[in-house]
């Protein structure tokens, strides 16, 4: 397992991509930071400067040429019988990319703490008390967690995906797709009063989780569910696309 | 190093795909510095009998590795395999260097076998830039890397210049006298001829001959051509006694099971033999009459 862990390391390491994300994230978060303005320095502060979205799609990029990289190369048959069982190959190409997850989440937490102070300064601080009754620094750190979580299921359903379909750009338009109409396809789903209950628990609206974390009042309305609700969703939606996923790929023929 | 020390058993093993059975009843086995070559018709199973044994499809029987069982979803006896299945495996945006840094576990080890390969000259640079012989080389080297005990190649030669095969052939001479085996596919029959000590013939899934190459090119299927006073009731003669024979220009083309039994008919008849030659082997005529035999 560990040396599956460490191969897949290697390759991500060695990737382009891999570098050049930062750069690409802290000057989109500037953009965002100019587009936005100071009205809103609170919410951006929180959102880390929309760093969230940006991650977002930096994980479908990664993480769709993931397995599709291993197909065209034929190196996935090298990749299973090397590892001394199937699952170790899934797992360990899950858990590089939830590290290069967190490490790109705690980057954009980094370019915040540096841009707030001293590209778009303003007169809110750290430690003043903001939403959910807590301090500014609070909300950024727990909005940052929450999004870890919508990321990780987003990385779920790319690995199902990948495992479905051979063709990268197929996986990674897709998941675009999941992600930017997410929202509206769930208001669809939910769009019969009676199924409400039931259907407010359908998987496009657990990717709400960071975004009604910062805007609560508007996106209660759509989700109709509480934050603690929708993080629940995530993570057991997270674990049934991960069994799926596997069971999909331990039945691939290669 | 050569012993006889049992290095990858298989023990009645039926692959499938889906429903059908891919590889029938394969049973075998591969000893230590045994260059085995395997060979059979397009889909004849070949490759699918070495995924088997990588543990890449689904499979009933046996496979053990050094005494250690292989299955689908258990590697761990494997550790010590190598392999280059279809197509290397190499990843483009990696150097060569960095492609065989993947896998290995010694540095040392790998610096040998890039100087072995003569790949100096190119392995700082991306292997995107490689030709299909570059990255055959870096294939097999990746198959090589770890001192395996097994080598699995899949049409090795695939690609390669005539200065490059003389190398892959010296170095997989090299590594079986150090006691790796190798099990090879080729269509190159010319060239596995070159280096293999057994024969593994498949056809239909099912493995129709396991014999050492001496066995096979020297005893089953030596050719001779023969002429006698009178050819025309020589034919007749071999025809109603059932006795096989290809016309050849002034010649009649026997196998050697026939010999005595043509002797003996054609004193028989009084017809006197004027002349009979060992044909030279052709291995590739071999392996097709070995092969269109076990058809009809």
């Amino acid at each position: 397992m560990i040396y599956s862990i460490k191969q897949e390391f290697f390759k991500l390491y060695h990737k382009k991509m891999f570098w050049l994300a930062p750069i690409i994230m802290l000057v989109l978060m500037i953009f965002t930071g100019y587009a936005i303005g100071s009205d809103e320095a609170r919410l951006t502060a929180v959102m880390c400067y929309d760093a969230t979205d940006w991650i977002t799609f930096i994980l479908i990029v990664i993480g769709a040429t993931s397995f599709s990289m291993e197909y065209q190369n034929n190196a996935i048959l090298t990749l299973l019988y090397k590892a001394s069982n199937k699952i170790y190959v899934y797992l360990s190409k899950y858990l590089v990319l939830l590290v290069y997850d967190i490490f790109l989440h705690l980057v954009a937490v980094g370019y915040t703490i540096v841009l707030k102070g001293f590209l778009f300064k303003s007169n809110i601080s750290w430690t003043s008390i903001n939403y959910y009754h807590q301090p500014l620094w609070v909300n950024t750190l727990q909005a940052t967690l929450l999004d870890l979580a919508v990321s990780m299921l987003i990385i779920t359903i790319i690995f199902l995906l990948s495992c479905l379909i051979n063709s990268n750009a197929v996986v990674m338009t897709t998941s675009l797709l999941v992600v930017l109409l997410g929202e509206s396809i769930s208001s669809d789903i939910m769009s019969k009063p009676k199924l409400v209950s039931v259907l407010k628990w359908n998987p496009f609206n657990m990717l709400n989780l960071s975004r009604q974390y910062g805007n609560y009042a508007t996106y209660h309305l759509t989700t109709h569910l509480s934050n603690v609700e929708l993080l629940m969703g995530t993570l057991i939606y997270i674990a049934v696309f991960f069994v799926i996923g596997y069971w999909i790929f331990r039945k691939k023929r290669f | 190093m050569k012993n006889s020390q049992e290095v990858l058993e298989l023990d009645n093993v039926c692959t499938y795909i889906g429903r059908t059975e891919i590889v029938k009843d394969a049973s075998f086995q591969i000893k230590a510095g045994d260059i085995i070559g395997l060979i059979g018709p397009n889909g004849a199973g070949k490759t699918t009998v070495m995924k088997t044994i990588l543990g890449l499809t689904k499979f009933t029987g046996k496979i053990t590795m050094s005494g250690a069982a292989i299955t689908e979803n258990n590697h761990h006896a494997l550790e010590k395999v190598g392999a280059l299945i279809e197509h290397p495996a190499i990843y483009p945006f990696l150097t060569g260097e960095q492609n065989l840094e993947l896998y290995s576990h010694h540095h040392q080890d790998m610096v040998k076998i890039i100087s072995e390969l003569g790949m100096d000259s190119y392995i700082k640079s991306k292997a995107k830039g490689y030709s299909l012989g570059m990255k055959q080389k870096l294939g097999i080297a990746i198959a090589l890397l770890n001192n395996p005990k097994l080598v699995i190649l899949d049409e090795p030669m695939n690609g390669l210049d005539i200065e490059a095969t003389i190398g892959v052939r010296k170095l997989i001479k090299k590594y079986a006298d150090r006691g790796t085996a190798f099990l090879i596919s080729s269509h190159i029959l010319s060239e596995l001829q070159k280096v293999m000590t057994r024969v593994l013939l498949i056809s239909g899934g099912k493995i129709i001959l396991n014999q050492s190459i001496g066995q096979f090119e020297a005893i089953s299927h030596q050719k001779y051509k023969l002429t006698t006073e009178n050819d025309e009731q020589a034919e007749h003669l071999f025809k109603t006694k059932g006795i096989n024979f290809k016309k050849q220009k002034q010649y009649l083309i026997v196998g050697q099971e026939d010999i005595f039994k043509i002797q003996d008919e054609l004193a028989k008849k009084k017809l006197h033999l004027k002349e009979m030659l060992p044909i030279e082997a052709n291995f590739e005529q071999i392996v097709v009459d070995t092969l269109n035999k076990e058809r009809d």
